[in-house]
């Protein structure tokens, strides 16, 4: 059996679920700063029992997120030994880079800010979530360098058939960088706001008690994807000039390549250097998907003596429309990634000469294993964060200490009442 | 250069084994925990170092890919076998650990128990598996591709994996003894004293397989030695001060976990992964690092990085000091 396929497969299995689940860390971490900085300045109980409220989601959803991501990272290593052996110099940089500056204070701080609730000052718990949210930003900063590398390698010469990094400010400056690096964080920020929403508008449509909290955390959600669609369509439709420039098999005219699969087969011998059609196809629906959350505006009027609850109907579509930022992340990877194919770094590295030279029967079990693995974790992640959103507001984990925790406390129905 | 890197890299995978180790070993102890109380109070012992344990593996793993990309490589895809196993682990216990305390009832949670136990007996077995690994070295060729998984399964590679499980439980046993409310100090004090020889029973046979096997003779030197009489002297002083002294019971133990980093550091330097079927294809350290251009770059971030990664850590050990008591903020 041939492993190349097997590795792309779970490393492309692997990356999806990772995002699915960075992306709500990442937006939900800057609604979280903003939420425990205006309970820091206004005092009002509101926004303390939102943090500790849509904190026990955020904690729940990361959890994933790390999980996932050492998986990633070991799969370097595990399946794509010629990935450091060829361009290890250059592309481990970065890599090296997120996990010291980046990954290492972010769990740390954020250890301090789930137990650190009654001990530090207020101030102090507040400046904890800033680093928190801070390194999270450095996190998604370096890792698109990394992957921006692959997608256009800058900075670099080939000496004795290796990388050796030259300049590094190359990688900051490099077009597929800057401008993918806009679109991602719009896309985390508009998720997170969507989490809020659609959580919200669910727990809203159940009759869930604290009607003050929900309708405040739906406002903010909703505000927040239509703050967020603006930049997010901006620089998703900037990459096609900057992308095509560089990757013209991806973007670029019929003409230009012509060009690049001739200059490909004159280097790299006869082969298929065109990407696979659902690249595109991806494209397309991500774009769908991308305008019709643009829409998101209109129910904002509504928030006018609270029609958008009472008319009830807003607020399903604002349920549905929960699973749609997920599908057009992971569509939006399919286009970026699977239109560099066939090469790991694009022009530099073919994947087939960068997979680990593992027989496929040990891929393939690999492959089964971690993928059975992480799906049933996300699934159970899910329905986790799902249940907690259920059991309402009222009394989140967050911030209790062992001695008020009781088995009755963990039973306790949620009251029922009728507005 | 490449040489401070490299100790650099020890450091950052021997705190892992240090800090994680006893992240696994309360795990493990878990096992023998009743109650869902009780096992959330060892767990709550952990609590706010758990994040803060696992990033020292995954900033070690950093280092690897940064300043050593070919050792990565190599390294990783060689041990295929251990790097799984130690990976499974290493997830099921930090999803576990974490979303634990989420359901409300209590046969969800213990579900969820049984993973962290299974989980931090896959972890502890595979890292033993993978020090195993790299002490009898591995069919590296000259292109620098290592030929099939098979080569792990020896009785050395067994012994070393389940050494670092013992190793692991007496580290979780210290741990608890140190922050344990005091009213149950006498029987864990005494959990320590029945583990501490097993880990060395572990220890020796380990030995003695070791120094039976040809590989293992032909990959380390005598140095390595050494700190293998460190983990003896250690482990014993861990059960000497078990009862009266928990803090340097813990110390103890701890420097029983850093011991088999030092193993495979000095008993194989200058290499840094030994081929056992041509000699000149054994990767140095020198030829495993970075170019000197990336090895550069990464100094001048790291000269003022590492204080103030191991300052904010200290911050948390600081903060959460000393013994748990009723009103320790619970989570998991």
């Amino acid at each position: 059996m041939d492993p190349l396929p097997l590795a792309r497969l779970q490393f492309a299995t692997t990356t999806s679920i990772h995002f699915l689940f960075v992306l709500v860390t990442l937006g939900l971490v800057t609604l979280l700063v903003y939420l425990q900085t205006a309970a820091f300045v206004t005092r009002k109980p509101v926004y303390e029992r939102m943090v500790r409220f849509w904190g026990s989601i955020y904690l729940i959803n990361y959890v994933l997120g790390i999980a996932t991501g050492i998986v990633m990272e070991f799969q370097f290593g595990l399946n794509w030994s010629g990935l450091s052996r060829y361009v290890g110099n250059v592309f481990g940089a970065p890599i090296a880079m997120e996990t010291l500056l980046a990954f290492f204070l972010e769990s740390t701080l954020l250890g301090m800010w789930i137990f650190g609730w009654h001990r530090f000052r207020r101030g102090a718990h507040l400046a904890l979530l800033y680093g928190v949210a801070i390194t999270a930003y450095v996190s998604a900063f370096f890792i698109m360098v990394a992957n921006a590398w692959l997608q256009h390698p800058v900075g670099y010469e080939v000496r004795d058939g290796v990388a050796h990094l030259t300049d590094f400010t190359a990688l900051l400056a490099n077009p597929t960088f800057t401008i993918a690096i806009g679109h991602v964080v719009s896309a985390a920020l508009l998720t997170g706001g969507m989490v809020l929403a659609g959580i919200s508008a669910w727990l809203l449509l159940r009759r869930s008690p604290d009607y003050e909290l929900l309708r405040k955390s739906l406002w903010i959600g909703l505000v927040t994807v239509t703050c967020a669609g603006v930049p997010l369509l901006g620089f998703g439709f900037a990459q096609f000039g900057a992308v095509g420039a560089v990757q013209p098999t991806k973007f670029g005219d019929d003409a230009a390549k012509a060009q690049a699969v001739a200059d490909f087969t004159a280097r790299f011998g006869p082969g298929d250097y065109l990407p696979p059609a659902y690249a595109n196809v991806s494209l397309g629906f991500m774009i769908l998907i991308g305008f019709t959350l643009a829409w998101a505006f209109v129910l904002l009027p509504l928030f006018y003596r609270d029609w958008i609850v009472r008319l009830k109907f807003p607020l399903v579509l604002v349920v549905l429309a929960l699973p749609l930022p997920f599908l057009a992340a992971i569509l939006g990877w399919l286009t970026r990634e699977g239109g560099r194919q066939p090469w790991a770094a694009y022009g530099l590295l073919k994947v087939d000469d960068a997979v680990s030279p593992i027989s496929g029967g040990v891929m393939l079990a690999s492959f089964l294993g971690f993928t059975a693995l992480l799906l049933t974790l996300a699934v159970a992640n899910w329905v986790l964060i799902a249940k907690r959103a259920a059991r309402g507001t009222a009394d989140p984990a967050l911030g209790r200490s062992l001695e008020t925790v009781s088995d009755a406390d963990e039973h306790r129905p949620e009251p029922v009442l009728a507005r | 250069m490449d040489l401070v890197w490299y100790a650099l890299l020890g450091l950052f995978f021997a705190a892992y084994l240090v800090l994680g180790g006893y992240d696994y070993g309360v795990g493990l102890l878990l096992s023998a925990t009743g109650g869902d109380r009780e096992r959330r109070a060892a767990l709550t012992a952990v609590g706010p170092f758990f994040l803060g344990n696992e990033v020292w593996l995954v900033a070690a793993l950093g280092i690897l890919f940064g300043a050593f990309p070919r050792l990565e490589g190599e390294l990783l895809s060689g041990l295929y076998p251990a790097v799984v196993v130690a990976l499974t682990g290493v997830v099921l216990v930090t999803v576990a650990v974490q979303l634990r305390g989420r359901p409300a009832r209590a046969v969800a949670r213990a579900r969820w128990d049984h993973a962290v136990v299974a989980g931090s007996a896959l972890a502890a077995l595979g890292w033993g598996a993978l020090l195993g690994g790299l002490l009898q070295g591995v069919p590296l060729d000259a292109a620098g591709h290592v030929g099939g998984i098979g080569q792990l399964a020896t009785p050395f590679v067994a012994a070393t994996a389940i050494t670092l499980v013992t190793l692991v439980a007496v580290q979780g046993a210290t741990f608890l003894s140190l922050r344990m409310p005091k009213e149950q100090a006498p029987q864990r004090a005494a959990l320590v004293n029945r583990l501490v020889p097993v880990a060395l029973g572990a220890v020796a046979v380990a030995t003695l397989l070791g120094l039976l096997s040809g590989d293992v003779r032909a990959a380390v030197n005598a140095w390595a030695l050494v700190p293998v009489l460190l983990i003896v002297v250690v482990l014993g002083a861990a059960r000497a001060f078990a009862q009266r002294r928990p803090g340097w019971a813990f110390a103890a133990s701890s420097l029983a976990l850093v011991a088999p980093v030092l193993v495979v550091g000095l008993g194989q330097y200058p290499a840094a992964l030994v081929s056992t079927v041509d000699p000149a294809a054994t990767l140095t350290v020198a030829e495993a690092a970075a170019a000197p251009s990336t090895l550069r770059l990464l100094s001048w971030l790291a000269l003022p990085l590492v204080p103030v990664l191991i300052g904010f850590q200290a911050m948390s050990w600081w903060v959460f000091r000393g013994r748990i008591d009723g009103k320790a903020p619970v989570y998991w």
